[in-house]
């Protein structure tokens, strides 16, 4: 199937408009649920790709799906649909900021945000979690690294360069 | 104003190339390069607007785009987001290609397996680290472990929760 950079750029558009809370979720239902673009075995094997470079997974995907239907202008398409609007809205949220920042009220409300928002980063981080929970072993590699990362606060380097090794060998085994 | 903006340009470039997981994954350390390193934000406004991030819509990685924002204005926005954007989508593009040539299935799944574990580690971490920035008193880490709870155990959408935070915060609980 191919599909014009246009359509791409609408879609994506949609579903970065709709992604409070996290844009992953919204991708999945347009894209799988809604267009049918991608079966539910693709979305995540999509993903999975998507997750091993750094960078923003989201975008990642946007890349990839954009390719996949479009090539390389179709690729753009997808990146500037996500990106576009989102942007616009977020800098308009932050003039506000600038005249009603200072407020005690506002500041409440943003002291509230972020509250929930670490919630939800946390809970994003305890879903992938029960991922793993189909090979227990990978549990110590996640343990050492969250141990390395907070308690004895090394910088992410040292983080990846002590537990990579680990990682492989045990998911060596998982993928036995 | 150019050579700051070039700067921006490559330390962004180089956060997002280290930010397995995602943006929120390494937000500890986007804090301590804009905040401690670079000066271009104050630490409660980078607070501020990584709830501003939250609140609206769109991807996470939003904060970037109002770091650079703060920084430079609406040069600093764009750059921002290009620079945490770029190297991850030519990564992908060429990786995406090779992957779907890769023919041995178990090191296939070994680099996914591996990759998987480590951001959940990560992402975790963060979460932890960014807690204990944030939240100012108990009220607020009841708040965190509350939305941790809705989110895992409900299906409702989370932007009931963002609108929880916001009206705890207006009266002050927070």
């Amino acid at each position: 199937m191919r599909l014009s950079p246009a359509r791409l750029f609408i879609t994506f558009t949609f579903i970065g408009l709709s992604g409070f809370g996290g844009v992953l979720p919204w991708a999945r239902r347009a894209l799988v649920e809604q267009k049918q673009w991608l079966s539910s075995q693709e979305f995540n094997a999509l993903l999975g790709v998507c997750q091993l470079v750094p960078g923003p997974n989201i975008v990642n995907l946007a890349v990839c799906v954009g390719e996949r239907f479009g090539g390389v202008r179709g690729a753009f398409a997808a990146v500037g649909g996500l990106m576009l609007a989102p942007m616009t809205v977020v800098i308009l949220l932050a003039l506000l900021y600038d005249h009603y920042g200072e407020f005690e009220r506002v500041q409440g409300i943003l002291r509230g945000i972020s509250s929930v928002g670490v919630g939800l980063i946390a809970a994003t981080g305890f879903k992938m979690l029960k991922d793993e929970l189909t090979y227990p072993p990978m549990l110590i590699v996640i343990a050492i690294s969250i141990v390395i990362a907070t308690i004895y606060q090394l910088a992410l380097g040292w983080v990846v360069a002590i537990t990579l090794p680990l990682a492989l060998l045990v998911a060596w085994r998982k993928a036995r | 104003m150019m050579i700051g903006l070039l700067g921006l340009f490559i330390k962004l470039s180089l956060f997002s190339l280290i930010a397995f997981g995602g943006v929120n994954a390494l937000l500890p350390t986007l804090y301590d390069i804009s905040v401690n390193q670079e000066g271009w934000i104050d630490p409660q406004t980078f607070i501020h607007y990584f709830a501003i991030a939250q609140a609206a819509p769109g991807p996470n990685l939003l904060t970037v785009t109002l770091i650079g924002w703060n920084a430079f204005g609406l040069a600093g926005a764009l750059l921002a987001t290009l620079a945490v954007c770029w190297p991850s989508c030519i990564l992908i593009f060429y990786l995406q290609q090779v992957i779907a040539k890769l023919q041995h299935l178990q090191w296939k799944k070994t680099i996914e397996y591996s990759a998987s574990a480590l951001a959940v580690g990560l992402v975790l971490a963060s979460a932890w680290q960014i807690a204990i920035r944030i939240n100012g008193n108990w009220a607020a880490y009841a708040l965190t472990i509350f939305s941790i709870l809705f989110v895992l155990l409900s299906k409702r959408h989370p932007l009931y929760l963002i609108g929880l935070g916001a009206i705890l915060g207006f009266f002050g609980f927070i």
